[in-house]
């Protein structure tokens, strides 16, 4: 179980998360909607520790985040995959996947290399096993980004904003591959703009709003009129994404 | 005023044995100073304060006094306080340790330039704060430090020079002891100077060349 | 000579070096300056022939030791005119044309800095190629070239202890004299190297004021 208890979090003078609480059981996919500014991203930079909390309490699987001692095995429990991909420049896409199994996991290179190589064929890119990103598409990328939390085998997968830097296309072949995962029943905490794909694969969707965390809803409550509709933001963040 | 390059033929070999040297001082010191401003890099950029000020000291401190001031003071106060080091050693470590100062400032360009995104990928990952350091941060510090870090070792080649003023036979010192010998110094010390100028021109196209090579999967080719 | 201690004297001896060192340090600097204009303004006006001879020495005086540059003067020059050269002179010319090619490098970056598209209005306009470097490129060159230059001097003003090599005395040679004298090495070329460390971050800080001048008249310009 991932549990967000109560998270505060300020940047300066300005709170970026205002007392969010939220729950992901395993197997879940749960989507993050809100505007830009909203504390969305900030969320998952909290539950990978990259943002030290200012009150309240993530733990993951039971462990704490705000505990030094206990990050690295909540650390090893999710895996993020970022908007800008933040590859690793010098290293093939393999090294960049196996990294992290071999020295933080200590599994044996062979090993690790040939699960790579299956993640890397499962996503399409069995042919760019030792290419640089540089030389790779913006979509291949962050298809490597994908496999890259993936060899780590978490239990959650954290997905910022991973398709905003692509163009339609790239786009739409980084969303399949989510959409396999998520039938396959890999855990998700999913930070998006795209609104349809969010419907046809979540189970629940959270909306923010200022730091706030406004509604917790199954998604086809989310979207009826009854439901998330009913509240006024939500209808007008919805109207608005859709006719953008 | 006549100008006779070929009484310099007899003495080729001797100047070629100067720059053997020159270049083995060269590589040293320019290994010595990497390695040195890799240390340095890593003290500025480090958590502890006082480390922080001696690195910086220590880099200010060799950039803004004469090179040929600092390796007095190492080769002739070394022996002083009983460690007697021959005059080859204590110009390796006196061009690493000038070399270093600058070494420094070009790594630490380096790091400061990563991308603070690679950093937390490496980090939310579970890799220790040593290993992003050694496998992430290191790795493409150097890499793009490529071609400043030539400029250092070219520097480091012309001020090795001076190290004929401490009896060092390299380049410059041969080429004295030939001055003498054939009392042509116009000739020796032009020819000399062709001879530096090659060997500056000779490294920093190979520096370019391992440049391109190193970062050539850097460049990127389609987006 | 007998080994003795200090005296209170030696410290008029050390203000004596400073002295030549600072002195030398000036003429050089600004016949350099000088001659490292005229050099640009030639490539400005792409003068036929002597450009790419200016381009090539300037590339040749930068990529080989300053020392061999002093030792051609000083003990080739004589040999091949027949001319008497005193170590001052000697000097004199060859900081001189060190510091010229290196100005020559930073006169061109800077007039590159200004874009060509405002060179090219300005001459559509019916301004003459002297107008336009007048009024157009100088002011925003200066600004663009300060910190460079300030750069630049501090280095020059340490390659100015190489010509104690050549006996002229200054401060490097009044330490090593000093040092042979006393016996006290560490003592000896710590003081000469403050003195020296001194004098940089006296030209440095100089360097920034003018250069904050200058930015904040040309942004008052609105340049």
């Amino acid at each position: 179980m991932l549990i967000v208890e109560n998270v505060v979090k300020a940047f300066g003078s300005l709170v970026v998360l205002d007392g969010v609480s939220l729950t992901v059981k395993p197997g879940e996919v749960v989507t993050i909607l809100g505007s830009s500014g909203s504390g969305k991203s900030t969320l998952i930079r909290c539950i990978n520790g990259i943002e030290k909390l200012d009150a309240g309490r993530i733990t993951v699987d039971d462990f704490d985040v705000t505990k030094p001692r206990e990050l690295a095995e909540a650390r090893k429990r999710s895996g993020t995959v970022f908007q800008l991909f933040n590859l690793y420049p010098h290293m093939t896409a393999l090294s960049n996947i196996t990294l992290a199994p071999i020295e933080v996991l200590k599994r044996p290179r062979a090993e690790a290399e040939a699960e790579a190589r299956a993640l890397l064929a499962s996503v399409g890119l069995e042919d760019k096993v030792d290419v640089y990103p540089a030389q790779l598409s913006g979509g291949q990328r962050q298809r490597v980004g994908i496999c890259r939390a993936l060899a780590m085998k978490p239990r959650y997968l954290l997905l910022d904003e991973v398709t905003s830097a692509l163009d339609p296309e790239m786009t739409s072949e980084v969303l399949d591959i989510l959409a396999k995962l998520a039938r396959d029943g890999t855990t998700m905490v999913f930070v998006t703009h795209e609104i349809e794909f969010a419907r046809r694969i979540s189970d629940r969707i959270v909306f923010l709003e200022k730091g706030k965390l406004i509604t917790n809803l199954p998604t086809a409550e989310f979207f009826s009129a009854a439901g998330g509709l009913a509240l006024p933001r939500v209808a007008q963040f919805l109207s608005k994404m859709q006719k953008a | 005023m006549r100008l006779d390059l070929s009484l310099l033929i007899p003495y080729i070999g001797l100047l070629a044995e100067g720059a053997v040297m020159t270049l083995e001082i060269a590589v040293l010191s320019l290994a010595g100073s990497v390695v040195l401003g890799m240390v340095v890099a890593i003290a500025r950029a480090g958590k502890s304060a006082t480390m922080r000020r001696i690195a910086f000291f220590y880099a200010d401190v060799f950039r803004n006094v004469p090179f040929i001031v600092q390796l007095f003071f190492f080769y002739y106060g070394l022996p002083e306080i009983g460690i007697y080091i021959d005059a080859f050693t204590t110009g390796v470590v006196a061009l690493s340790i000038a070399g270093g100062a600058y070494a420094s400032d070009v790594i630490r360009a380096g790091i400061l330039a990563i991308d603070d995104g690679i950093l937390e990928a490496a980090e939310v990952s579970g890799l220790s704060r040593r290993k992003i350091f050694t496998l992430i941060v290191l790795p493409i510090a150097l890499r793009t430090s490529v071609r400043p870090l030539g400029s250092v070792l070219i520097n480091i080649i012309l001020t090795s020079s001076v190290l004929s003023t401490i009896t060092l036979n390299e380049l410059t010192g041969q080429a004295r002891i030939v001055s003498s010998d054939t009392f042509r110094p116009f000739e020796v010390y032009v020819v000399l100077l062709a001879v530096y100028g090659v060997l500056t021109y000779l490294v920093s196209t190979g520096v370019s060349m391992l440049h391109r090579r190193l970062n050539r999967d850097l460049q990127p080719e389609v987006n | 000579m007998r080994y003795t201690d200090f005296t209170p004297y030696d410290l008029v001896l050390l203000a004596q070096g400073l002295g030549v060192t600072l002195w030398v340090f000036l003429v050089t600097t600004a016949i350099g300056v000088t001659i490292g204009l005229v050099w640009g303004i030639v490539r400005f006006y792409r003068v036929p022939v002597l450009t790419p001879v200016i381009s090539f020495v300037s590339e040749f005086l930068k990529n080989s030791p300053v020392l061999v540059q002093l030792f051609l003067v000083f003990f080739g020059v004589p040999g091949l005119l027949h001319v008497d050269m005193s170590p001052i002179l000697a000097a004199t010319i060859t900081l001189s044309a060190n510091t010229a090619a290196f100005i020559y490098v930073i006169v061109v970056s800077a007039i590159e800095s200004v874009g060509r598209d405002q060179i090219e209005a300005a001459r559509a306009f019916g301004l003459t190629r002297w107008q336009v470097l007048r009024h157009i490129i100088a002011p925003q060159a200066v600004a663009f070239s300060a910190g460079p230059l300030t750069a630049l001097l501090v280095n020059q003003l340490q390659v100015t202890s190489l010509i104690s090599v050549i006996g002229v005395m200054d401060l490097a040679k009044i330490g090593a004299n000093l040092n042979l004298r006393t016996l006290k090495p560490f003592l000896v070329w710590t003081a000469v190297g403050a003195l020296y460390y001194v004098s940089a971050k006296l030209i440095a800080l100089i360097g920034a004021r003018i250069e904050a001048r200058l930015r904040a008249y040309a942004a008052f310009r609105g340049l």
